[in-house]
């Protein structure tokens, strides 16, 4: 199974236009949001300001979209070709093809991470407390991007061909807009804030927040999270298994 | 007309439990039957070419047998477990028309996963040299003809040592040189004592390389014998001459052994259980037939023989 993992890692870092996309576009976006907003400032009620804000938001856009756009469509295109067929054949276990792809999948996340981390840092001074705080959130981010790894997976084995674009970029879109990835959530008018906050992107988000202030992530983010991740992987394996028996 | 394994009589070489045990297997999709009671076990060391007409259920029962798909009765087991074991064992070495390959990577690196994956692999130089491969090892899987993209699949199902080797239309896209290494390469898997199963569409390499013939027809096993057998089933002779005069169909109907009649213009077209005594009832009608031909059929037309027949006595039931 490694020969397979260091095949799927080293085919997605040849691919120059969705590692671009991946990595430069989040830090890109991230310039244009924060880039001329104030470093001491306040955002609504969320105790940071805004180049804080958008740093954690913009890490955790890019960490999606490595992980759920480009999961997506491969699958479903690699299911159409009947590569995924073929998987079959050999003695690889079923889940082996599904973790070869979140593990190619979390090799772009990082830098893409970083990278926001990197231009937050440099251009508009970000700076924590503690050390530890870089790391910590890092770590979450890249953690936290198994969710959508998983949803990713389960795109990909629900639509195929032309569709899957089109339903990757909606859900894609609409999660990061709706959890707040774009826009602070404090901008919201409240029935839309009170739907947001069960978004798993808002728990996302909502976990490097925490780390940022200092602090632990809250309990009920996690869970949210832990929520959507088992969803997720559920819908992900019935629909594989769905796959399997007309594949 | 139907027969189950146990009628062949091939070179004895049956020894041992089933490599492939189908059991009253069914499979329909919607209202289409696609596998009906199919009875098949396979054995080590044979080498079976599946024939059928299109849509005979070749596809539905190698995809059955592979364990891709789940039968909606019966029992599907490969050396005595399921499909899917058997494959994670390394036991099953298939080649199929709809798998994909992976892009993006060299041939090398393709072969050298599939390598990874088997249990019992052969070296990745040694399995791309059989597979005729090792000149387009540095290629991208993704630029490759059809012929050498079947080669790679071909590489990708020989990876280990296999006991089984499944292979839909496989040399579908070579030219005549790599089919002929193909099957030679075939052969000695075969030879090792390994089971060969392949669905073909190419009645001459039924007829020259398997010892043992099954023709599917709508999802049941209509025949299964030796290629000499499936002939001798289907009306073994085919008889053709001229007639000069009137020709009368209903009274060569009546000859003694036919299977079928054929007129066109002058020329008689007949296939008989019987040559002799059939040409013989022919000049006993005082008929003078001229440019008399008497061969024996070749492994397509019984085969259209045997499916034309299945499908005529359909109809009339």
């Amino acid at each position: 199974m490694n020969t397979l993992i260091k095949l799927e890692i080293s085919r997605t870092l040849r691919n120059k236009k969705f590692m671009f996309f991946s990595v430069i576009y989040p830090a890109g976006l991230y310039l244009l949001i924060a880039g001329g907003a104030s470093s001491t400032e306040v955002v609504g009620d969320s105790k940071l300001t805004l180049p804080l804000l958008m740093m954690v938001s913009m890490a955790s856009f890019g960490a999606i979209t490595a992980v759920l756009v480009g999961n997506s469509e491969k699958i479903a295109k690699e299911r159409e070709k009947g590569w995924v067929r073929q998987l079959r054949l050999t003695a690889l276990p079923g889940r082996g093809y599904v973790l070869a792809k979140i593990a190619s999948a979390a090799v772009v996340s990082l830098p893409s991470i970083v990278f926001v981390f990197v231009i937050a840092a440099a251009v508009k001074d970000v700076r924590m407390e503690a050390a530890w705080q870089w790391f910590a959130l890092t770590g979450a981010i890249w953690a936290g991007s198994i969710v959508f790894a998983a949803l990713g997976v389960a795109v990909g084995y629900l639509a195929t061909g032309d569709a899957v674009r089109p339903i990757t970029m909606i859900i894609y879109f609409g999660l990061s807009m709706l959890g707040g990835l774009w826009m602070p959530t404090a901008t919201f008018p409240q029935w839309l804030q009170d739907i947001a906050e069960w978004m798993p992107t808002h728990a996302y988000a909502a976990l490097g927040q925490a780390i940022e202030l200092g602090g632990a992530p809250h309990l009920k983010d996690v869970a949210i999270l832990v929520g959507y991740l088992a969803l997720f992987t559920g819908a992900a394996t019935w629909l594989y298994r769905k796959d399997t028996h007309k594949a | 007309m139907t027969t189950t394994g146990n009628t062949f009589t091939g070179d004895g070489r049956r020894t041992g439990a089933p490599v492939v045990s189908f059991e009253n297997v069914s499979k329909s999709y919607g209202d289409v039957r696609a596998v009906a009671d199919l009875d098949l076990q396979l054995y080590p060391g044979e080498t079976v070419a599946l024939l059928g007409p299109n849509g005979a259920g070749k596809s539905s029962t190698l995809d059955l047998l592979l364990g891709l798909r789940n039968p909606d009765a019966g029992r599907v087991e490969l050396f005595g477990t399921t499909p899917q074991q058997a494959i994670a064992r390394g036991k099953v070495g298939a080649m199929l028309q709809t798998g994909g390959l992976m892009e993006d990577v060299k041939v090398r690196q393709l072969v050298r996963l599939a390598c990874d994956l088997h249990p019992q692999a052969h070296p990745v130089e040694q399995v791309m040299e059989h597979a005729g491969i090792t000149e387009i090892a540095d290629r991208m899987v993704n630029k490759l003809s059809g012929g050498q993209e079947q080669r790679v699949r071909f590489a990708m199902a020989t990876a280990g040592a296999s006991d089984l080797i499944v292979l839909d239309e496989p040399t579908t896209g070579m030219d005549v040189t790599s089919r002929q290494a193909f099957w030679s390469v075939m052969r000695e898997q075969a030879r090792q004592g390994r089971a060969v199963l392949f669905a073909t569409h190419y009645l001459e390499e039924a007829d020259a390389i398997a010892d043992r013939v099954v023709v599917l027809h709508r999802g049941r096993v209509l025949a299964d014998g030796s290629a000499a057998e499936i002939k001798a089933k289907a009306g073994a002779r085919r008889i053709v001459f001229d007639l000069e005069g009137h020709i009368s169909e209903a009274t060569l109907r009546e000859l003694p052994f036919l299977s079928s009649l054929e007129i066109s213009g002058r020329t008689v077209r007949i296939q008989s259980h019987d040559a002799d005594a059939t040409v013989h009832a022919v000049y006993g009608l005082g008929l003078f037939p001229r440019n008399l031909e008497v061969a024996g059929l070749g492994l397509e037309q019984a085969f259209i023989a045997i499916t034309d027949a299945a499908t005529a006595e359909e109809a009339a039931a």
